[in-house]
């Protein structure tokens, strides 16, 4: 009897030795990948994104089964602790870590949740870098009909996913906004029935936004998203107008919809043209003094001057990726000295890094988010796998048409060949140049962007421009972290929700 | 070494397998004529000719030369980790998309030093 109660199992701690499984100095590899920081560290990245930053020679040394308990303690047990070495061949937590992994990946569990409405080509801007809109009066051609409206609508509701956003872009929306008031009551209407709870966002340049408008964004609860390029002689450089007033009328618009809707309802997206480029510091500091407390350095996009350009593509990249550096330590300087001010995409890649958590960003999942994650009704009730597809279809490049919602059913629209055809070769997984790279679960798969720049949806890595800046954005922040504990604290409250 | 304007590499085909020597050259592919061949049974050759639209200047190569290296060695334990966790990566996977039929119990009893038994209550 005093044999059995001895021999009881129990989870209390036992003795640190009881916990020493390995045998004859031995132990296992487990998966993980690895990159060279810089000349005196690497970094090791396991299945799940636990990072490790060790000195240069580490993995050397771990792989040739030399790291001893004994003489590097501390680094063995971070290894053990975070799933790169185990001295069990399984080890006894891999039900914990497989959960950890379907955590990852669990954006794939609503299927498409991200729907754009292109509810109007017309716009009243000429951008330059715009290779969609038309500066029209007709709306026949032009706006998407109601029976468009209500055919997308339809279609929506049969995502998989609770939680939806229904976003209307442009052209410019507020040109369609009877259309907007059309699709959003007629949403609001079948969401109950279907179970759905939906965002509503428009993106909008807000020249044309009023107060009878922003009484009906406030009741509904919808988000405005706008566009701000920089101070005025960028964005007015950026975003033509014949009176040459963008800026002042984004300005404006900016503070009457946070005056109706409230600060946190209205946000601003800015697009880096090479005119931004010579301005980093100041695009920063605009944001700043216009009380946003974010900025998304967005990069170039390769539709339209760049496209299929591999060397001009790795020259743009090289000087925009300066320009982060240089708008990035602005960034840095307002969090030392007090101020939250965090920027977007870094956020998103930290939240990968630091938190066990997926991010639905579009741009950085594999599988890739297009179709999974987002679709894109255009004005004219084409279908499309996201909203850079619609804009190569307006280059007459219909390779991402997945269908038209008069003549295609949703199985055929999101389950069809095209949309397999995509989706397979979007996991970064199994991509060449992709499947040992260390930032694999930071980065993502974008099939679009290879094909428009590269000519095929797998895509080159050594002159991929997506490739080359968030390998160096990733790289960058890891650097940043390891270099100094007050910017990984920064970091830290970068991407914990903010309420 | 570098010869001729041309990088010259020779690995052991004992040391270095296909898989790293060709994961490793992919990356020099936008620079460079990439080349792999055997002199004997054991050694491979490879050889890296610079672009012409590379702009890629001779004094270059020694660095081009001394990243070869470096990579071989890096690609080298890279397929060496990949083959030894082939099959904990598949188990991995395949347990985090199972609906967790597979998975075991924990080892050992919840013990109840407060008397309050969590497996009863669970009941």
């Amino acid at each position: 009897m005093i044999e059995s109660t001895v021999d009881r199992k129990t989870r209390k701690f036992r003795e640190l030795n009881f916990y020493d499984q390995q045998e004859e100095n031995q132990y296992f590899l487990l998966p993980f990948r690895f990159h060279r920081l810089n000349d005196a560290k690497e970094v090791l990245v396991n299945e799940v994104g636990d990072h490790l930053v060790a000195s240069a020679g580490t993995v050397q040394l771990l792989v040739s089964k030399q790291l001893s308990k004994i003489e590097y303690p501390e680094l063995y047990g971070d290894l053990i602790a975070n799933f790169f070495i185990s001295e069990e061949q399984i080890p006894p937590l891999i039900d914990l870590y497989a959960t950890r992994y379907r955590t990852k990946k669990s954006f794939l569990d609503g299927f498409t949740s991200l729907h754009i409405f292109v509810i109007s080509l017309r716009c009243e801007h000429t951008c330059h870098y715009c290779q969609v809109s038309r500066v029209t009066q007709d709306k026949g051609t032009f706006d998407m009909s109601l029976e468009h409206i209500d055919k997308g609508i339809d279609l929506m509701m049969r995502s998989p996913s609770q939680f939806l956003t229904m976003e209307f872009q442009g052209g410019e929306a507020l040109l369609a906004f009877d259309n907007i008031v059309y699709a959003v009551t007629r949403a609001k209407e079948l969401a109950p029935a279907f179970g759905k709870e939906i965002n509503y966002v428009i993106c909008t340049n807000l020249a044309l936004i009023n107060e009878e408008m922003l009484g009906f964004c406030k009741e509904n609860s919808i988000l405005i998203s706008s566009s701000l390029d920089g101070p005025s002689y960028v964005h007015n450089q950026n975003r033509h107008r014949p009176e040459k007033n963008s800026y002042e009328m984004t300005v404006k618009g900016i503070e009457l919809s946070r005056e109706i809707l409230g600060k946190d309802r209205v946000s601003a997206l800015m697009t880096t043209s090479n005119l931004s480029l010579e301005y980093p510091v100041e695009i920063v500091e605009e944001y700043y003094n216009q009380g946003f407390r974010s900025i998304f350095l967005r990069p170039i996009s390769p539709y339209g001057f760049a496209v299929k350009n591999e060397r001009k593509n790795k020259y743009e990249t090289e000087k925009f990726l300066s320009f982060y550096k240089k708008a990035f330590a602005r960034i840095l300087e307002y969090n030392f000295s007090g101020e939250f001010f965090s920027e977007d995409y870094a956020t998103i890649i930290l939240r990968k890094i630091l938190t066990p958590f997926p991010v639905g960003y579009v741009d950085l999942n594999s599988p890739t988010g297009a179709i999974t994650n987002v679709i894109v009704f255009n004005y004219d009730g084409s279908v499309y796998a996201s909203d850079e597809s619609r804009m190569l279809a307006e280059m007459k490049d219909y390779t991402f048409k997945l269908g038209h919602l008069d003549t295609h059913s949703y199985e055929e629209i999101f389950y069809g060949e095209q949309a397999q055809k995509i989706v397979q070769v979007g996991t970064n997984e199994s991509l060449p140049g992709c499947s040992d790279c260390a930032f694999q679960s930071y980065c993502g798969a974008d099939p679009i962007h290879n094909y428009a720049t590269q000519g095929d949806m797998i895509g080159y890595r050594p002159t991929s421009s997506f490739c080359h800046k968030n390998m160096e954005i990733i790289r960058y922040l890891i650097e940043l972290m390891d270099s100094d504990k007050n910017i990984e604290q920064i970091f830290q409250s970068w991407v914990k929700q903010r309420t | 070494m570098v010869k001729d304007g041309e990088i010259l590499v020779f690995a052991d085909f004992n040391l270095y397998s296909k898989d790293a020597v060709f994961k490793c050259l992919y990356w020099f592919g936008d620079k460079f004529h990439t080349g792999v061949s055997f002199i004997d049974s054991n050694t491979y050759c490879i050889s890296l000719r610079p672009l012409s639209i590379a702009n890629v200047n001779s004094d270059d190569l020694e660095l081009y030369l001394q990243k070869l290296e470096r990579d071989l060695i890096d690609y080298q334990l890279r397929d060496t980790i990949a083959r030894e966790t082939q099959n904990i990566r598949d188990l991995l996977v395949a347990k985090a998309f199972s609906n967790g039929e597979f998975d075991e119990d924990p080892p050992g009893d919840v013990s109840d030093p407060v008397g309050f038994n969590p497996n009863l209550a669970s009941v």
